[in-house]
């Protein structure tokens, strides 16, 4: 067992589902979405993302690259919700938690290649 | 093909072949080593960045969770996008203060907390960063880096030099002056550096690497399509040999020159391919028994060889017949004593060592002893070679040597560059510099080639005809050596000449003389003509040019200038060759009709300064 796969994988599954949690649930509902779980999935991203650095192989380069997709997405997704709440006179409405949401998922996207891209790669690693 | 398209396409780029195909047997991947480097670098940079992103997310998280009172007394918390705020110039300590309202004890505890840890990761961070950035192996690799592209961006021919020691600087310059790029490998940095502080005309890129290493010397431009030829001119003979072999077995189309001190690595280059292998020893020893047998040929050799702007070197004249001293019984003795010997002179040997075989005239001792020297009877011989590896004992054999005998003729090696001041104050007869020797000799084969058929072919003329040759340089040209350049008649360099040419009408008399004036004559001295393979030297004025003959001047940049006009304007080629005005535009030509002839053949040879 090697530790490095182990912190790897364990940060690009995290960056995965904490990015599920908070996009699960009504897209237009403030209610069931958790402001902390859209930061702790930012957060785990960019460790992610970091993590990937420095790899030259090919699947190596396609990680990093689904990695960046996701950060883009969900700094996306955090400036909107800071401009919702802290900026615009009407605060936290269904449309803007919609769109907070409807960015998050598309990093959910990203941050689901990179889970397959784990996965593939574990299922053709031949040497026991 | 019934598209009209297609053909129209065809038309337009179907002939394209490939014009400067490399013929390179195998590609070389040399990037592979400078991006390797990189990706190391941003490995390393993985663990700070990612202590900075946790540092970072804790502060946060736990300054939104610490409940803090608003100005009216409610309790309220810091949104994350507010302490995202705080901790970023926190972190940073820019220190805005407490935003937006005043923070409880609590709230207090905890920045202070984070502030401590904050500082530490941006303290790893940076400091992880500067350490990568003055890493060695990393700046190596941004040099390689900017030394690759700066090749592949290169678009004209190009020499490979190998080596940028005292003869490869030499060369530079003489090159550079001619207008020809380099691009230089040498192990040391130091070297490379002084490329830079070189004053050159042109932007030479250098790399410090091993050039025995193929991958750098692909990095170097060895596979550009745009490589002219190869110069292995290391101190090392190994690494030139390398090096030859590289290049005769990646581009075997390429020229090579090699330089080396020792026969036996000369035999194993030359198994490679046909490189042009400089042996300075060897040379120096051929110089001597030339400038024995003829010195005025000797004088002119080294003239031409050192290159444009050179002054006139004096010509020695040595004993040609006596006993002679060799000082130091290594490699270039061995060389010199054979050809002094071969010359037909006796030869005394002193050295240190004993010899293995038994020679005739050898006596061991150190030769800067004056009382060795003496039991050489430095009275009854009539020539000194000092030709140790040490410049120092060079030296005070010199001294010594002349003071027991002040008529000597003394011929020294100068191994290190900054000897020269020390060596010019002793005012030797004959000094050979190694270095020197070489970059002359790669000089005169590389700038053009048929400068080095004129050199090869000259001893054979005699020595009359090189002390002629000398005194008409100097009439035409002054003390200092003018710019040598070729010109080949045909209709790209010499248009004007096209029918008269293929006539027979053209003289190289007539040729010479000069546009503003026809009975003044070109200040422009032809050394060679080479047509069909054969070479003529010094041609006459009477010599009768024909098509695609090859001429080498020597002459000034002006009067090249009024020799090309002739060449290719013409009205001005008309009235230069036949004394002939005809109009120089084509509708008044059409309309005089006259076509131009040697009506002139009388005078010609009249203004002939032949001596």
């Amino acid at each position: 067992m090697n530790l490095e796969k182990v912190i790897f994988g364990f940060f690009v599954l995290l960056a995965a589902t904490l990015n599920f949690g908070f996009f699960i649930g009504d897209i237009g509902n403030p209610a069931v979405h958790n402001i902390y779980e859209l930061f702790a999935a930012l957060a785990v991203s960019l460790v992610a993302t970091v993590l990937k650095f420095g790899d030259r192989t090919q699947i190596g380069a396609v990680h990093l690259a689904t990695s960046l997709v996701a950060d883009l997405q969900l700094v996306a997704a955090s400036v909107v919700w800071i401009w919702a709440e802290e900026i615009s006179a009407d605060g936290l409405t269904t449309v803007s938690t919609a769109s907070v949401v409807s960015l998050s998922g598309g990093a959910l996207l990203a941050n689901l290649v990179s889970v397959v891209l784990l996965v593939t790669e574990t299922v053709t690693f031949h040497r026991g | 093909m019934s598209n009209p398209l297609l053909i129209f396409w065809a038309q337009l780029f179907g002939r394209r072949g490939p014009v400067n195909r490399v013929v390179s047997r195998a590609h070389i991947e040399s990037s592979s080593q400078a991006s390797s480097t990189i990706f190391l670098v941003m490995r390393r940079m993985r663990a700070p960045l990612i202590i900075l992103i946790v540092i970072f997310s804790i502060s946060v998280l736990g300054l939104t969770l610490i409940p803090g009172i608003d100005p009216s007394g409610q309790p309220v918390r810091l949104s994350i996008f507010e302490s995202f705020y705080f901790m970023s110039y926190t972190a940073t300590t820019i220190g805005f203060g407490e935003l937006p309202w005043p923070f409880t004890p609590g709230q207090r505890l905890w920045v202070t907390f984070s502030i401590y840890l904050s500082v530490v990761g941006w303290a790893y961070a940076i400091g992880s960063l500067l350490t990568l950035i003055q890493d060695r192996s990393f700046r190596q690799a941004l040099a390689l880096r900017r030394f690759t592209s700066k090749v592949a961006r290169l678009r004209e021919p190009f020499l490979l030099v190998a080596g940028y020691g005292r003869a490869g600087e030499l060369l530079a310059k003489a090159f550079d002056e001619l207008g020809q790029q380099l691009v230089v490998i040498d192990e040391s940095s130091d070297r490379v550096d002084a490329i830079e502080l070189g004053s050159f005309h042109a932007d030479i890129p250098g790399l410090a690497a091993d050039a025995a290493n193929p991958h750098h010397l692909s990095a170097a431009g060895l596979d550009h399509p745009f490589c002219a030829g190869v110069l292995a001119l290391t101190n090392d003979d190994e690494t030139n040999l390398a090096v030859t072999m590289t290049a005769a077995l990646l581009r075997p189309d390429l020229p090579v020159v090699s330089r080396t001190i020792s026969a036996q690595i000369a035999e194993r280059m030359h198994a490679f391919g046909t490189p042009a292998v400089v042996n300075p020893f060897d040379r120096f020893g051929e110089h001597l028994r030339l400038v024995l047998n003829a010195p005025a040929s000797y004088q002119l050799l080294v003239w031409l060889e050192a290159g444009p702007g050179a002054g006139l070197p004096d010509r020695g004249r040595p004993p040609t017949d006596g006993r002679w001293v060799m000082c130091g019984y290594g490699r270039f003795g061995r060389e010199v004593t054979a050809d002094l010997r071969a010359a037909g002179l006796e030869v005394t040997i002193i050295e240190p060592a004993e010899l293995g075989e038994s020679e005739p005239g050898v006596i061991v001792g150190d030769a800067s002893d004056s009382e060795v020297l003496a039991r050489a009877d430095l009275a009854s011989a009539v020539g000194l070679v000092a030709g140790t590896d040490n410049d120092t004992t060079n030296l005070s054999m010199l001294t010594a040597a002349r003071r027991l005998n002040p008529q000597l003729f003394l011929a020294a090696r100068q191994n290190r560059p900054t000897s020269a001041a020390l060596f010019e104050a002793m005012r030797v007869d004959a000094l050979l510099v190694p270095t020197e020797v070489v970059a002359h000799e790669v000089y005169a084969q590389i700038s053009t080639p048929m400068l080095w058929r004129f050199i090869q072919e000259m001893p054979a003329r005699g020595d009359q005809w090189a002390a002629d040759l000398i005194q008409q340089l100097r009439h035409n040209c002054g003390r200092e050596l003018p710019a040598l350049w070729k010109v080949r008649l045909d209709l790209e360099q010499a248009p004007a000449l096209g029918g008269w040419l293929g006539e027979g009408k053209v003289v190289l008399g007539d040729l010479l003389r000069s546009p503003e004036d026809r009975e003044r004559r070109l200040r422009v001295v032809p050394l060679l003509l080479l047509r069909d393979g054969t070479a003529v030297l010094t041609p006459d004025g009477e010599t009768v040019l024909a098509r695609n003959d090859e001429l080498l001047f020597a002459g000034h940049g002006s009067e090249r200038r009024e020799l090309e006009s002739t060449l290719v304007v013409d009205s001005t080629g008309a009235y230069v060759l036949f004394g002939q005005h005809i109009p120089s535009s084509w509708v008044w030509r059409k309309l005089s009709r006259k076509k131009p002839t040697p009506s002139t053949v009388g005078d010609r040879g009249g203004t002939s300064t032949r001596p």
